[in-house]
């Protein structure tokens, strides 16, 4: 018998011949793993060859749940893609919510693994009959919305759908993959996807999944629900992310005109909105806008950020407008707009420009189809700066184009993005949360705030693996033990907040791991010049500058204190956490 | 990056009440000077004080060290401070400064590029409790306390001294001697700052009389609790209800869970 909460097992599926096993998955691994991200990591690091090309047919792409998945803990149905990703060459985690993670499981999987390439545009169908493989010809081309619809209308509306859009088809290197409106955003999975000819995955649930107490499990999940109502999470209810704009810009936190900063006068959060939320949530941190010409846009801070103020465009029509557009062509927003920032900056086109609205409608539209300028872009900050030149103005770590945090105000978080195993990633470091606290000085990184990154890099790693929606942190007082609590009462472990933190440091450290096996050197955890060699002025008339000696310090002292010793090169496969 | 000096060590005597005790809006005197010295320099602060003396609570970071000395004027309680301060330069201040701008404190110490000593001459008075100073000048000042040459004019003599004509903030030299010094100062307005409220806290801009950040955030009706954090000027993240504001001043109040 599985533990509670997990069915033991990861069904994979080759989409070329359409064949599929059933991995076994040991008690022993999904305690060292738990779910999402830590168990898409132990099954990328199995599954995947050395040095793969992340867009060939044997480059596996894991849907992966969790042991939470399905039970009635707020903020839990969701689902982490797991993949080395084609924009960095590194891993890449990237999380989504709602129906597809419930469903998903309750195929009875802990994960569905993809690999291989379908020679023909396909759907992947896993219910109680198992997995097959549908033609999806009349589904390509469409946007992953439609491309859903459609399918559940064939189907039936028990199916749940994750699909990609056009820009996951044409290679793009920042493609998503979209679930009801949300998408499984940053490192180009959907390009994954689209590399082998797979339009679509469509789960419906075939069985259930028992809980070790259910009783445990439900008075948890009230009290849990009753404090996410609280103050920890007022901003997301109220605003949603949108609140980020005004206050990171009073912050002087909030990054524009591709990192060479303005301030910004967007003000999205006071238009009309329909709040909305993922499934199983109570918090409801989604606002659904209309754009101008009828359309609707989910829009959140990163989006807006990226949208917006990095491409200097301080009109909010606009920017919605841009944010639907990307969603419906199934592109990642912040590298969008990254990338987009960067051409800006380094003069790819002519017509290309700060401010001009559209022109990044333009750019946006090309990128999607690949075509022109946009066939550069569609590369990503990296890549395209390597051919193009002007590599100094691409703003990116290991190829991810950076969120809306400036580093050279919040020295924690420009340490937590620079060593991010996926590269530029405010989901997977949190960091900021140090800086913002008041308790460390924000401009002065130092021994203090390493540890301050260290420490929410690991709670990263314990709620994507849980998984449980990062909006709701702020509600748990002592994070480990409450963690540790109610997954002993889902699995029946008795795992105490101990032994969930150092499960939590091995997931961090295998991540890490995988990179190294694939070629990560020391050289890559850093940040772009501009960030290091120009300080920012601060409305108080303070420099803010964050040097490269102090990030380079940050850095060594970041792997002494992971116990990582940086004079091995080589890939130990004895440095492996899993049992 | 400068640090701060700030010398608490006076007997008060005109005052009749020791002046780090001061009530200013709501704040210790003390209190106020560090925070805005600290405001000024983006470095340490460093208090002397007198053997034994007691002071009131000052901001975490702030460092205390004691006077060799009691009462012999302000080289001495200079050498303590400069000796206890890491980096090259340092701003000395008085604990009886209300007006102390942190604009001010930052233009000293901007001014000090190049010199030993970068000294205000305003209103035709010499401020060497509002001047800014290269540590390395320790020794020097520890040769004169010890020849008993304890007025800092003998220090500018000595030195590569740069005085100040033109500063912001003029005012910042206002301090306090006597008690009715303190009276027609504390009887002033309170500094003007701007406060502007986001995300759930979200209100029209206020211009508010505060002196405190508290008391600003009482002005527009925000609870300082440990769901709201603050910015000044859009630098340093303020949640003590005793930091310091001074004129001019921009304060942003905002949801404390910055995720998104």
């Amino acid at each position: 018998m599985p533990p509670g909460g997990y069915f033991g097992r990861a069904l994979v599926v080759d989409v070329g011949d359409g064949g599929s096993t059933t991995l076994p998955l040991e008690g022993a691994v999904l305690r060292a793993t738990i779910g999402g991200v830590g168990l898409g990591t132990y099954l990328l690091s199995q599954l995947a060859p050395a040095g793969v090309d992340p867009l060939a047919p044997e480059a596996p792409l894991a849907f992966v749940f969790s042991p939470l998945v399905g039970t009635p803990l707020t903020t839990s149905a969701k689902f982490a893609v797991v993949a080395k990703s084609p924009l960095t060459d590194r891993i890449n985690d990237a999380l989504a919510s709602s129906h597809f993670a419930i469903a998903g499981k309750l195929t009875g999987h802990d994960a569905i693994v993809v690999r291989g390439a379908s020679e023909e545009p396909s759907a992947l169908i896993v219910d109680g009959a198992g997995a097959r493989m549908v033609a999806a010809g009349d589904l390509w081309g469409l946007p992953a919305a439609e491309a859903e619809a459609r399918l559940r209308e064939q189907l039936g509306p028990a199916y749940r759908v994750a699909a990609i859009g056009p820009a996951g088809e044409r290679l793009v290197r920042y493609a998503t993959i979209s679930h009801d409106g949300r998408h499984a955003g940053r490192g180009g999975l959907g390009a994954v996807m689209g590399a082998k000819r797979l339009k679509a995955v469509a789960v419906r649930a075939a069985t259930r999944c028992p809980v070790a107490d259910p009783g445990a499990v439900l008075a948890a999940s009230k009290d849990l629900r009753a404090r996410s109502f609280g103050p920890a999470t007022e901003k997301y209810r109220d605003l949603g992310t949108l609140a980020n704009l005004l206050s990171f810009n009073a912050l002087s936190a909030l990054p524009g005109h591709n990192f060479g900063t303005e301030t910004t006068t967007l003000l999205l959060e006071d238009r009309a909105a329909v709040r909305d939320s993922c499934a199983s949530c109570s918090i409801g941190c989604e606002r659904i806008m209309t754009t101008r010409d009828g359309r609707s846009a989910r829009v959140e801070y990163e989006s807006a950020f990226a949208l917006g103020p990095l491409v200097g465009i301080d009109d909010p029509e606009e920017v919605l407008l841009a944010s639907a557009r990307c969603d419906e062509l199934g592109l990642d927003t912040i590298s969008t707009g990254g990338t987009i920032a960067w051409a800006m900056e380094a003069g790819v086109a002519d017509w290309l420009r700060f401010g001009d609205a559209n022109a990044l409608l333009r750019a946006i539209e090309l990128i999607g189809a690949r075509e022109g300028v946009g066939d550069l872009l569609a590369e990503g900050s990296r890549l395209a700066s390597d051919r193009f030149g002007r590599e100094d103005l691409a703003m990116h770590v290991k190829g991810l184009e950076l969120p809306g945090y400036e580093p050279r105000t919040l020295h924690s978080m420009a340490l937590g993005l620079a060593v991010n195993s996926r590269g530029a990633d405010h989901n997977r470091s949190g960091a900021y949360e140090a800086d913002l606290s008041g308790e460390l000085n924000r401009l002065e990184g130092g021994p203090a705030h390493v540890a301050a990154a260290i420490e929410t890099e690991d709670r990263a790693a314990a709620m994507d693996s849980l998984i449980f929606c990062k909006f709701l942190r702020g509600v748990f007082d002592g994070p480990w033990e409450e963690w540790a609590t109610l997954l002993s009462s889902v699995t029946g472990w008795e795992i105490d907040g101990g032994e969930l933190h150092d499960t939590a440091r091995g997931i961090v450290a295998a991540k890490h791991a995988f990179n190294r096996r694939e070629g990560w050197t020391r050289e890559e955890d850093t940040l772009p010049d501009r960030l290091l060699d120009v300080p920012l002025v601060l409305p108080s008339g303070r420099e803010a500058a964050l040097s490269r000696e102090r990030l380079e310090a940050m850095v060594d002292d970041y792997y002494r204190m992971r116990g990582v010793d940086l004079s091995v090169h080589e890939h130990n496969p004895a440095e492996q956490p899993w049992p | 990056m400068p640090a701060g000096i700030v010398l608490a060590g006076g007997r008060s005597s005109r005052m009749g009440t020791p002046k780090a005790w001061l009530d200013w809006h709501g704040s210790p005197l003390l209190r106020r000077t560090c925070g805005v010295v600290a405001r000024g320099v983006s470095g340490p602060v460093v208090v002397v004080r007198a053997p034994g003396q007691e002071l009131p609570k000052l901001p975490d970071g702030v460092r205390v060290v004691e006077d060799a000395r009691e009462g012999q004027g302000p080289l001495q309680g200079l050498l303590a401070g400069l000796e206890a301060t890491d980096g090259e330069l340092a701003f000395a201040a008085s604990t009886d400064m209300p007006f102390l701008h942190p604009r001010f404190v930052a233009a000293v110490c901007a001014a000090a590029e190049g010199a030993d000593a970068a000294v205000p001459h305003l209103g035709g008075f010499r401020q060497p409790l509002a001047a800014a100073y290269r540590t390395a000048l320790a020794p020097l000042v520890g040769e004169l306390v010890d020849a008993d040459r304890m007025k800092p004019a003998f220090l500018f003599e000595r030195c590569e001294t740069r005085w100040l004509d033109a500063l912001p903030h003029p005012e910042s030299v206002r301090n306090l001697n006597a008690r009715e010094d303190y009276e027609a100062a504390h009887a002033e307005p309170e500094p003007t700052v701007r406060v502007r409220c986001f995300g759930p806290l979200r209100r029209p801009a206020q211009d508010v009389r505060a002196a405190t950040l508290g008391a600003a955030a009482a002005a527009v009706g925000v609870a300082l609790d440990a769901h709201v954090l603050a910015a000044i000027n859009g630098d340093q993240i303020a949640r003590d209800p005793l930091e310091p504001l001074a004129e001019g001043d921009e304060v942003a109040f905002m949801a404390a869970d910055a995720g998104g």
